[in-house]
C-alpha cells in the first residue's frame, strides 16, 4: 500500500507540474498576444490614467495633443482634416486608427524608461504621462496637397527619396478627426470613402506610369534595349487583341517612348521580356510588398506569371490589365529612379521622445531595395526629364525648378481615366519624389502633372 | 519512553512551525500593508487590522497546540497560512465586503480547526462509523434538492438567511471516511477478489453493492445538482482510494472507462455539459456570450506576464466571479507567473505532507484516510486552476482556502485538522 500512496504521490506531483508548465506557456510565451487582444480592456483602462503623448510634423507643429477639462482628456488634432489619414484618431467608441494606434505603447509611456517611471507615479498616485512623436512629414505641405486636390477624389504622396522620410501622404476627401463621433455616422456610408486612405490603401491600375517599371526590367534583361529604335504604328496586337495607342509615334528609341508615352513599344518591351522577367521586374520595385509604415497599407496585386497571358502581359506592361497599385507604392517607384535605382525604406516617425524629452528612438534610413542598376536608372531618368520638357508632362513644369516625371491616364471601369504622374525634382539631384492620382479625372498630362508639379515647387521652395 | 520526551519532541515541531509562521505573518502583513498604502481610509485600515488578526489567530493555533503538547505535523499550519492570507488579501483587494466576510469564515476555520485536533484527537475509533458517514452525507446531499437555491448554475446550496451553506463540500469529507473504512476494512477480499470470471478475479457483491452504491448515489446527486467540478473531484478521489487499497489496476480503468463512458452520454444529452465542452475547445467565438468568463480569465493571466501587475494594480473585476472560482486567475495578473507558481507550490508541499502522513501512518484506515484527503485537496486546486486557465473545461468548484466562501473554508479547515490528528497519533505511535 506505502508504493500505492507514493505513486499516488507522483500522480497528483505530475498534475501540478503540467499545470505550471502549461501556465508558463500561457503568461510567458502568449501573454503579449491576450494583453494585446482587441476585447481585452485593460489597455483603455490604463489609457484613461495616462496623459497621452503628443504628435508633432517634422517642424515642430503639433498634430495631436490631449487637453484635460473636468479631469477627462480629450484628444485634440489642430491640423484637423490635413493629417487625419496618417496621425488617425483615438475615440472610446470607434477604437483607434492611424499612426495614434501604431505609436500607443510610445505615447502611453509603455517604453523606455517612461515604463519604470510611470509605475512609479502609478504607485505614488501622481500623474502617468506618455511619450511624444515626431513625424517626417510637414503639415503645410500637407495643407498644399489637401489644396492642390481640391476635394477632388484622389491622393497625393510626397516623399524623399535619399532617406525615404515621407513629407506628405494626402488622401481626399478627408475627414475631421475632431468631430470624429458626431460624423461617423455619415463617413462610413459616404460612398466616396472619406475614411479610407487612398494614398496608402488605394488600388488603382497605374496607367502609362508603370512604364518606368516595364522599361527598368527590359534594360535590366537585355541592356542593348537602350539603343534599340521601335516602329509605333499606333496599336499592337498581341494574342490577337488589339491595343490601341493614342497616336502613331513612328520611329522612337527607348527615351523618346517614354517621353512621349508609346504604348506600343512598352507592349513590346513587355512581351519581350516575358511573364517571369516582367513579374520579376515588379517585385524589384516592391509592388508585391507592404511598406510598414506604421498605418495600413496595400501591397500591389498582379495577375500571377503563371496565368499571365500574352496579352494580359502587354496590357500589364503599360500599367493596364490585372495590375493595381497605391499612390505610396507609384512614389517608391518615382524615389527609385531618383535616388539611382535604390529605394529607401519609407517611413513616417522621426524620432520619439519620452515624458521627460530623452530621445528613445531615431528614425535611420537604410537602404530596402536595390530596384535598378545606377546606370538603368540614369537612362530612365532621362526619359522623365523628356516628357516633362517636352513630353507628355509638360504641364508640369514649373519656373525655377527642374522636374522629371512620366504621367498615366489609366482606364478603368468607373468611368473616365485616372489620371497619375510621378516624378523628382531637381532633376539633377532629386531631393524630393511624388505621386499624384486624381480619379476618373481624364488625363494624366492635363490633370495631374500641374498639381505634381506645384507640389514639388512648393515643397522645394520651402527647403526640402 | 518519558513524558518528558514527548513534550520535548512536541515543543520542537511547534517550536518549528513558529518560526515559519513568522515569515507567513510578515507575507500577510506586508499584503495588507500595501492594500493600506494605495488605499488608506477606512477599508484599507479594516485590511490591515484583518491581515493582523489573522496572523495573530494562526499565532495562537500554535500556541494552543505547544501548551496541549499535540505533535502534528509542523509544515501544514504556516504553508495553509501563507495560501488562506493570500486568499484574504486578494478578497480585500477585489471587494473589502468580501474580505470582512471571510476574514470572519477565517477565524470560524480556526475554530474548526481546534475543535477538529482537539474533539476528534483520536482519529482511529472515527473507523467505525462508516454507515453513519454514508447516511448523513446522502442526506446533506438530497437536502439542496428539495430546500436548496440554484447560485452559480448549481443547485448545491442551502440558505441560510445570513449565509448560504453548501453541504456538497463537507459531504466530501464523510465520502473519504467511509471510504477508508469500508475499503480498509474490505481490503484483502477486493484486492483478491473470491470468485473468478475467466481471467479476471472479483469480490462478491456484499464488498462492492455499497462501494458502488454510495458513489453512485452521490455522483447522480451532484449531476442532477449541475456540479460537474464537485462530481469530477468525487470520483477522482474515490479512484485514488480504491487504487491505493487494492494497487489493481482493472479498477482504475474501468473506473475510468466509466467516466469517459459517462461524459460522452452527459455531453450528447445534457446540453450544459455540451455548451462547457464547446467553450473549453474554442472559447472566442463566444466571447460576448458564453465564453466571457473564461476569455476574461485568460486575459487577465495573459496580461499579468512574469512578473505580474504588482498588487491592486491590476483589473481582475473584469472577470465575472473573480472572488470565488477565478481567484487564482486575479493572482496571475497580479502576480505574474512567479507569485501563481508560488501559489502552486504551496499546494505541492501541503500535498507533500499529506502522502507523507499518509506513509507513516498506523494502519490502513488512516493511512487511506490521509491519502484520500490529500488526493481531494489536490484534486480540487488542480481542478478549479486547470479551469480558469482552460486547461481543462470549466467546472465552478472553489480554490481551497483561498476562494471566497464559507463552507468551503471551514470544511478545508477541518480536512487540514484531520489529517494533522492522523499526523500526531503516527508520531504517538513511533515514540512508544
Amino acid at each position: 500500500m506505502k508504493n500505492n500512496i507514493l505513486r499516488l504521490g507522483c500522480l497528483l506531483f505530475g498534475l501540478f507540474l503540467v499545470l505550471t508548465v502549461y501556465l508558463a506557456y500561457l503568461q510567458v510565451w502568449k501573454g503579449p498576444a491576450l494583453a494585446a487582444n482587441s476585447y481585452n480592456r485593460r489597455f483603455q483602462e490604463q489609457e484613461a490614467r495616462i496623459r497621452r503623448g503628443t504628435i508633432y510634423d517634422i517642424k515642430g507643429a503639433v498634430l495631436a495633443r490631449t487637453e484635460f477639462s473636468d479631469g477627462k482628456g480629450r484628444r485634440i488634432y489642430p491640423e484637423g482634416t490635413r493629417t487625419a489619414h496618417i496621425v488617425g484618431y483615438v475615440s472610446e467608441r470607434y477604437g483607434r486608427s492611424g499612426l495614434e494606434s501604431f505609436c500607443d505603447p510610445y505615447l502611453l509611456g509603455m517604453e523606455g524608461p517612461d515604463r519604470v517611471r510611470n509605475r512609479i507615479n502609478n504607485l505614488l498616485g501622481r500623474e502617468q504621462a506618455g511619450g511624444d512623436v515626431v513625424l517626417t512629414i510637414d503639415s503645410d505641405l500637407q495643407g498644399m496637397a489637401v489644396e492642390l486636390l481640391g476635394g477632388r477624389r484622389g491622393a497625393a504622396v510626397l516623399l524623399d527619396p535619399r532617406t525615404g522620410a515621407v513629407r506628405a501622404i494626402v488622401s481626399s476627401p478627408g475627414f475631421n478627426p475632431n468631430y470624429l463621433e458626431e460624423t461617423w455616422p455619415r463617413l462610413v456610408n459616404d460612398e466616396s470613402a472619406p475614411l479610407m486612405n487612398r494614398a496608402a490603401q488605394g488600388a488603382y491600375p497605374p496607367g502609362s506610369t508603370f512604364k518606368i517599371v516595364t522599361a527598368a526590367g527590359a534594360l535590366a534583361g537585355n541592356p542593348g534595349v537602350a539603343d534599340m529604335t521601335f516602329d509605333c504604328a499606333g496599336y499592337i496586337v498581341a494574342d490577337g487583341y488589339k491595343l490601341d495607342d493614342v497616336a502613331a509615334h513612328g520611329k522612337v528609341d527607348l527615351r523618346k517612348a517614354l517621353a512621349v508615352s508609346c504604348n506600343s513599344a512598352f507592349a513590346q518591351l513587355g512581351l519581350n521580356l516575358g511573364a517571369e522577367g516582367f513579374y520579376r521586374a515588379v517585385k524589384a520595385f516592391g509592388i508585391r510588398e507592404p511598406a510598414d509604415l506604421g498605418i495600413p497599407v496595400r501591397a500591389g496585386t498582379l495577375a500571377p506569371p503563371g496565368e499571365m497571358t500574352q496579352s494580359e502581359l502587354a496590357s500589364s506592361a503599360i500599367g493596364q490589365g490585372q495590375i493595381l497599385v497605391s499612390p505610396l507604392q507609384m512614389a517608391l517607384v518615382a524615389g527609385a529612379i531618383a535616388n539611382k535605382g535604390k529605394i529607401m525604406k519609407p517611413y513616417l516617425v522621426e524620432s520619439v521622445r519620452d515624458s521627460c524629452g530623452g530621445t528613445i528612438h531615431k528614425a535611420a534610413s537604410h537602404v530596402w531595395l536595390d530596384a535598378a542598376a545606377p546606370d538603368i536608372a540614369e537612362i530612365i531618368k532621362e526619359g522623365m526629364v523628356d516628357a516633362v520638357r517636352s513630353g507628355t508632362a509638360g504641364a508640369a513644369s514649373v519656373a525655377g525648378v527642374q522636374i522629371a516625371g512620366k504621367t498615366g491616364s489609366a482606364q478603368n471601369p468607373q468611368g473616365m481615366a485616372h489620371a497619375w504622374f510621378i516624378g523628382f525634382a531637381p532633376a539633377d539631384s532629386p531631393r524630393l519624389a511624388a505621386a499624384v492620382i486624381l480619379e476618373n479625372a481624364g488625363s494624366g498630362g492635363a490633370v495631374a502633372a500641374p498639381v505634381a508639379g506645384r507640389l514639388l515647387a512648393y515643397a522645394v521652395s520651402r527647403g526640402y | 519512553m518519558s513524558s518528558g520526551n514527548d513534550e520535548r519532541l512536541a515543543s520542537r515541531a511547534r517550536k518549528t512551525e513558529r518560526k515559519l509562521l513568522c515569515f507567513a505573518g510578515i507575507y500577510a502583513i506586508a499584503g495588507m500593508l500595501v492594500l493600506f498604502l494605495e488605499g488608506p481610509g477606512e477599508s484599507g485600515r479594516v485590511a490591515l487590522f484583518a491581515g493582523i488578526a489573522s496572523v495573530a489567530a494562526f499565532f495562537l493555533v500554535n500556541i494552543y497546540w505547544s501548551y496541549e503538547g499535540y505533535r502534528a505535523d509542523c509544515f501544514l499550519l504556516p504553508v495553509t497560512a501563507v495560501i488562506s492570507t493570500t486568499g484574504l488579501v486578494f478578497l480585500f483587494r477585489i471587494d473589502p465586503a468580501y474580505g470582512i466576510r471571510q476574514f470572519a469564515w477565517l477565524l470560524i476555520g480556526l475554530l474548526a480547526l481546534i475543535l477538529t485536533t482537539r474533539l476528534l484527537v483520536d482519529f482511529r475509533f472515527l473507523g467505525d462509523y462508516k454507515y453513519i458517514y454514508a447516511v448523513a452525507g446522502l442526506i446533506a446531499l438530497l437536502l439542496p434538492i428539495f430546500f436548496g437555491r440554484e447560485m452559480g448554475g448549481a443547485k448545491s446550496w442551502l440558505d441560510f438567511g445570513i449565509f448560504h451553506f453548501q453541504p456538497s463540500e463537507f459531504v466530501k469529507i464523510l465520502l473519504v471516511l467511509f471510504l477508508a473504512s469500508f475499503l480498509s476494512e474490505n481490503r484483502a477480499v477486493l484486492t483478491a477478489g473470491t470468485r473468478s470470471i475467466g481471467w479476471l478475479s472479483l469480490p462478491g457483491p456484499k464488498e462492492w453493492v455499497p462501494l458502488a452504491a454510495m458513489w453512485g448515489i452521490s455522483l447522480l446527486l451532484l449531476i442532477f445538482q449541475r456540479d460537474l467540478g464537485t462530481a469530477l473531484i468525487y470520483f477522482g478521489t474515490f479512484l485514488a482510494m480504491v487504487y491505493v487499497t487494492t494497487s489493481r489496476l482493472f479498477y482504475v480503468l474501468s473506473g475510468l472507462g466509466l467516466f469517459v463512458a459517462g461524459a460522452a452520454a452527459s455531453f450528447h444529452f445534457f446540453q450544459h455539459v455540451r455548451a462547457r465542452v464547446e467553450i473549453w475547445l474554442n472559447p472566442w467565438p463566444y466571447i460576448d456570450t458564453s465564453g466571457y468568463q473564461v476569455t476574461q480569465s485568460l486575459f487577465a493571466i495573459g496580461s499579468g506576464g512574469v512578473l505580474g501587475t504588482g498588487l491592486g494594480q491590476g483589473y481582475p473585476k473584469f472577470i465575472p466571479l473573480v472572488h470565488t472560482d477565478f481567484i487564482f486567475s486575479a493572482i496571475c495578473e497580479e502576480m505574474g507567473f512567479l507569485g501563481a507558481a508560488g501559489v502552486m507550490i504551496l499546494f505541492i508541499v501541503f500535498i507533500f505532507r499529506g502522502i507523507k502522513i499518509a506513509l507513516n501512518s498506523r494502519d490502513d484506515f488512516e493511512a487511506l484516510a490521509a491519502s484520500g484527503l490529500t488526493a481531494l485537496m489536490g484534486l480540487q486546486a488542480f481542478i478549479i486552476i486547470a479551469g480558469v486557465t482552460k486547461l481543462l473545461p470549466l467546472t465552478g468548484v472553489t480554490l481551497p482556502f483561498m476562494s471566497y466562501g464559507g463552507s468551503s473554508l471551514v470544511a478545508n479547515f477541518i480536512l487540514f485538522g484531520l489529517l494533522s490528528n492522523i499526523s500526531h497519533e503516527a508520531e504517538n505511535s513511533h515514540e512508544k
